[in-house]
């Protein structure tokens, strides 16, 4: 009570949110980078190398009726931001265990130990953009207007993985199973979404089916960049309540669930 | 001093704060249980770790925690610093904290000692320019000015006690929760701490001590709480809180 205490603008809810988001996201990013030679190109490199070998299989060696021209563009427009998708996911596993001393003596806002790890990848994916953009030049692929599309493809695809790694993550601390679980479903989920081929390849009657994975009318709408004819509007309109639904499902079972992971951790 | 204190605002308030846990990891968990939320039974395999603590703390007050190991001690300050969050009652704490609990919490393995003292405190609510504007006063109470750009994971366990000290102790929170860890460092830096604890508590912040050292608390505290069997048994000055826990269970030193 003697001396005065350094004044100190009182943070608001959302400033001490942002500020927490973004210092372990760097940190995570940093992490990642400082340990590594290659760094920022295996955010690059990754992509390419799956890219190439897809490009390959379905170019060279099959005769491919699938997808659009030039489809090392049409690829990797989906492969991209699958890569995200899984990054996210998969990590999203360990967010909590990873970090267990962390969590155990700093208080953040709960879910940033979630979404930190959505926007580290989603970081990531930005970083990866200029891969699609030269191989666009080398192959001449036309930029269309449909790239409008692309901070709303972002938005959902933002929406669905925060909302599955909500769930995900605190369930993964008291089933250790799902750990692997999740990783192989999303193995199957890679060829079950229109990454490799496009929505209208699937074979009639599957359409409406396949839409019901959010993932097919995001890609969509990502590849809508390059190929405006692959927006399939009931495709984006069932991706986006389907996003909203996981959102909403997400921060219903984080909330039930932070307390119980709290004690566990 | 001690007149102010009742009239100063509270702190931190408990009350009915109780907070449970599973006696072993093996015990079956339903997917019902996970759901259940807050409720008031305790199921099979779980206990009270701590039941019904009414505790009101006003600004500037110094406060021991004594009891036996695993009655309740770190629980009840890790639900003051907000890390655990309490399954009946409430804990209000008006305030930032400042939590000394686990001692190497925050810092990783793979950053420097400078990336870490800004992650760290940053985490912890610290503005980004007052990071700076303290960095080298961190840096200089730590001792570590030769290692700022080496790995944390370099470092001797001597040198982290000290690094996560230096940050905690600077983070300018008006709580601070200081749990067992200063019986790590060595001596000249144990009397450094105790020199900034003093500081601190001249400066009306509040503080929350976990020891097993009667000099300890004495040294720094006014007031104690005596937990045991995950109840708060005596709140009262710490002198007669330690004379009824050495009456229970013999000396502590």
């Amino acid at each position: 009570m003697t001396t005065a205490l350094p004044p100190r603008r009182a943070r608001s809810r959302s400033e001490a949110y942002r500020q927490s988001l973004w210092l372990l996201t760097s940190r995570d990013l940093r992490v990642r980078y400082s340990t590594s030679f290659l760094g920022y190109f295996w955010s690059v490199l990754e992509p390419l190398v799956m890219a190439v070998i897809y490009w390959f299989v379905f170019t060279q060696i099959v005769q491919r009726s699938i997808g659009a021209e030039p489809y090392i563009v049409f690829l990797l427009a989906g492969l991209l931001p699958w890569m995200w998708f899984n990054g996210a996911v998969g990590d999203a596993t360990r967010a909590f265990i990873k970090d267990a001393k962390l969590v155990r003596s700093t208080r953040i806002p709960h879910t940033v130990w979630v979404t930190r790890i959505v926007l580290a990848k989603g970081i990531e994916f930005l970083a990866s953009i200029p891969v699609i953009v030269v191989f666009a030049i080398i192959f001449g692929a036309t930029l269309t207007w449909g790239v409008l599309w692309l901070p709303l493809a972002v938005l959902m695809q933002t929406v669905l993985t925060v909302g599955l790694a909500l769930m995900i993550a605190p369930l993964v601390v008291f089933f250790r199973d799902l750990e692997r679980a999740v990783k192989l479903i999303l193995r199957f989920l890679f060829y079950g979404s229109p990454i490799i081929y496009g929505l209208s390849d699937l074979p009639n009657g599957l359409e409406l089916w396949a839409s019901f994975n959010p993932l097919a009318g995001i890609i969509s709408l990502y590849r809508a960049s390059f190929f405006p004819e692959q927006v399939d509007a009931t495709a984006v309109l069932i991706a986006a309540a389907m996003s909203l639904l996981f959102l909403g499902a997400g921060i219903l079972v984080f909330r039930r669930m932070v307390r119980s992971v709290l004690k566990e951790i | 001093m001690e007149t102010t204190e009742s009239t100063s605002a509270p702190v931190i308030r408990a009350s009915g704060a109780g907070i449970r846990f599973r006696r072993n990891r093996t015990g079956r968990r339903s997917f019902k249980d996970l759901f259940a939320g807050r409720d008031r039974r305790a199921r099979p395999g779980e206990f009270w770790a701590l039941r019904g603590v009414d505790v009101t703390v006003h600004e500037g007050e110094a406060i021991g925690v004594v009891g036996r190991n695993g009655q309740g001690k770190s629980t009840l300050l890790k639900l003051v610093a907000g890390v655990m969050l309490p399954d009946e009652g409430t804990v209000e704490v008006h305030g930032g904290v400042a939590p000394l609990i686990e001692i190497t919490g925050g810092f990783v393995d793979d950053l420097t000692v400078r990336e870490n003292v800004f992650l760290t405190a940053g985490l912890h609510g610290m503005p980004r320019a007052e990071i700076v504007a303290r960095y080298d006063e961190i840096i200089d109470f730590a001792e570590l000015r030769d290692f700022v750009g080496t790995p944390y994971k370099h470092l001797s366990s001597g040198m982290k006690v000290r690094l996560a000290f230096a940050v905690i102790s600077r983070l300018e929170e008006p709580i601070l929760l200081v749990d067992e860890v200063l019986a790590v460092g060595d001596k000249a830096f144990r009397a450094k701490c105790y020199r900034r604890i003093d500081e601190l508590l001249s400066a009306g912040r509040t503080l929350f001590f976990v020891s097993h050292n009667e000099r300890d608390l004495k040294r720094f505290c006014t007031r104690g709480l005596y937990l045991d069997k995950g109840e708060l048994k005596l709140d009262g000055p710490i002198g007669e809180v330690l004379a009824a826990y050495d009456a229970d269970y013999g000396s502590v030193t």
